[in-house]
């Protein structure tokens, strides 16, 4: 089955081994959400990711990008030399998520970038009257950032229904939890007051992703979209799951093999 | 020189319907005949430059040419990594219109002056960095920058300075123009922006033969052009309504430094912000730029005058 959130898994911790790279606990947060992007909603036709007719996804917390590879190896837009090589020199494939890469549409990893960007993408969508959609993952220690909330109330002045940010709210940012350095309060409220369509979802049931996604696809309102996603950083391995330290820790070799074989053994 | 600005943005808006004006809640009576003669094409972005940036960014994305419009001390400085990752990163051809640039917000302060743009903005691999003189280079700069496929900052200053060509011109991006010939020049002057009047002024009074050249684009800049005035001058002087660190007069000096090393004298704002307040040219003369002092300045500084 094309992208089994275990075998995306797998697929980032073989970079984060090889590549001796942080931010696994990043990456593993947004495993179903990607995985159910890129079964049911993203439209590449011809499975080109440059088509002109593509919708977008922007992944504006770009220190997840390692999920993304994921996916996009299973796409056939990475080859297996690319996942094999990661990080060694002269490769591609960069930590933080660069434009340049078929497949990434935003150079991010300083944060709040990617929500702007997809708005202008969106409002481009509309003014060309085409029916791309577009989507944008931020983190929530991301939405600290000023340029998300400017975004907000410009994609909802200008009722860019097109336009769906998902929320990986997964509680922590790099220094620690959320309400202990910012106090995000309820995450959906603010989108809403800010004239968004929002849902709050288990950011790791692909099921109720998928259906929440729907609707807030086939609302009737002309207003933005807003999922949050409540997910568990470090996802999938027992011994990473909310445990803030592997924002940063590198795998060695044992810790590679149990955090396989925790996969292999865990329900997700 | 404002009324060549809205006068050629209409203009392009009209010639190309993926023309989008984009500005930060500012332009105040600059943008009425644009938004008459294209109303679909103008949007406020609201007082939100960050988003303006990135917003700007998706849409040449997907194929229009965004025109971003802010105060110089907002675009680019505000929104500097936004120009750098959003837009100059990926060749995005927007071009980025920094008013106001120098002291024109005299009595403003701080905030609205703007000395360390070029500086900034010109570091930044793919973004192009133009700075006319008066309504002709202005006419030609945005032109150009129409035509070019990455992003293009266009810094205007102080524009009520008069013109310094008696017609319209004809040049392109890289060019120096010279506005001040002699026969015999020992000495020339270079200088961008509102400063090229004053640079001809003090070419004028010191009554010497002296070369005086305008330079509307900073980058790209024809660096043989460069060589050989810094070959065939005993000295030079570099004007600038910006800070003397990171400007024209830096970029002068790199090139004459590891080409034709020659002495040359900064005509810039030193590393230091407005203590007053007052008119525009109250704070030239805080800053030691009035005509005055500068004169003064080069006459000390050229050797045999």
């Amino acid at each position: 089955m094309k992208f089994d959130p275990k075998k995306l898994r797998k697929t980032v911790l073989d970079m984060a081994y090889v590549g001796s790279t942080a931010h696994i606990g990043c990456a593993f947060s947004i495993i179903e959400i990607l995985s159910v992007l890129y079964k049911n909603h993203l439209r590449y036709p011809e499975n080109d990711p440059l088509s002109k007719n593509r919708d977008y996804f922007l992944l504006s917390k770009g220190h997840g990008v390692m999920a993304q590879y994921a996916c996009m190896h299973e796409l056939g837009w990475l080859d297996d030399n690319a996942i094999s090589n990661y990080f060694s020199d002269g490769s591609d494939l960069k930590g933080l998520s660069d434009s340049r890469i078929p497949g990434i549409e935003v150079t991010s990893g300083s944060l709040g970038h990617g929500f702007s960007v997809g708005v202008g993408l969106a409002m481009g969508a509309k003014l060309n009257k085409t029916d791309q959609d577009t989507y944008v993952l931020v983190g929530d220690g991301e939405i600290n950032e000023g340029p998300i909330w400017e975004g907000a109330m410009f994609a909802a002045h200008h009722n860019l229904d097109n336009f769906m940010v998902i929320v990986d709210e997964n509680g922590f940012q790099a220094m620690g939890k959320t309400q202990d350095i910012i106090g995000l309060g309820s995450i959906q409220s603010k989108f809403e007051s800010f004239g968004f369509d929002s849902i709050t979802v288990d950011g790791h049931d692909e099921i109720a992703i998928n259906k929440a996604i729907e609707k807030l696809r086939n609302s009737d309102t002309k207003k933005p979209k807003a999922l949050i996603a409540k997910t568990v950083k470090g996802k999938g391995v027992d011994f990473m799951e909310d445990d803030n330290s592997w924002h940063y820790t590198r795998l060695d070799k044992e810790s590679y093999r149990d955090a396989i074989a925790s996969i292999n053994e865990g329900d997700v | 020189m404002r009324q060549t600005l809205s006068d050629v943005l209409v203009e392009l808006g009209k010639k190309d319907p993926k023309i989008l004006l984009l500005t930060g809640d500012h332009g105040y009576a600059l943008f009425d005949d644009f938004r008459r003669e294209c109303p679909n094409q103008y949007i406020n972005v609201g007082i939100a430059e960050q988003n303006m940036v990135g917003v700007a960014a998706g849409l040449a994305r997907t194929g229009f040419r965004p025109i971003v419009y802010g105060l110089s001390a907002f675009v680019p400085i505000r929104v500097l990594e936004q120009i750098k990752l959003d837009v100059a990163h990926d060749h995005l051809p927007i071009i980025f219109i920094g008013d106001g640039a120098g002291f024109v917000y005299s009595h403003l302060g701080t905030s609205h002056q703007s000395t360390e743009d070029i500086a900034c903005s010109r570091v930044i691999p793919n973004l192009s960095v133009y700075s006319p003189a008066d309504r002709f280079e202005l006419t030609q700069c945005l032109m150009a920058a129409y035509q070019e496929k990455s992003p293009v900052y266009l810094r205007i200053g102080k524009a009520d300075r008069g013109d310094v060509h008696q017609l319209p011109i004809d040049t392109k991006p890289g060019k120096l123009i010279k506005v001040r010939e002699t026969r015999k020049s020992k000495y020339s002057f270079i200088a961008t922006g509102s400063m090229v009047v004053t640079a001809i002024d003090v070419a004028d009074k010191l009554n010497i033969d002296i070369d005086v050249w305008s330079a509307p684009f900073i980058k790209p800049i024809e660096r043989l052009t460069v060589e050989e005035i810094c070959h065939n001058s005993e000295a030079i002087v570099v004007f600038e309504e910006h800070s003397k660190y990171g400007g024209l007069g830096s970029l002068i000096s790199e090139i004459s430094s590891s080409s034709y090393p020659i002495k040359i004298l900064q005509i810039a704002v030193n590393d230091c912000f407005s203590q007053k307040c007052g008119t525009y040219e109250y704070l030239l003369k805080e800053h030691g730029l009035d005509f005055e002092v500068v004169y003064k300045k080069v006459h000390n500084f050229l050797p045999s005058v």
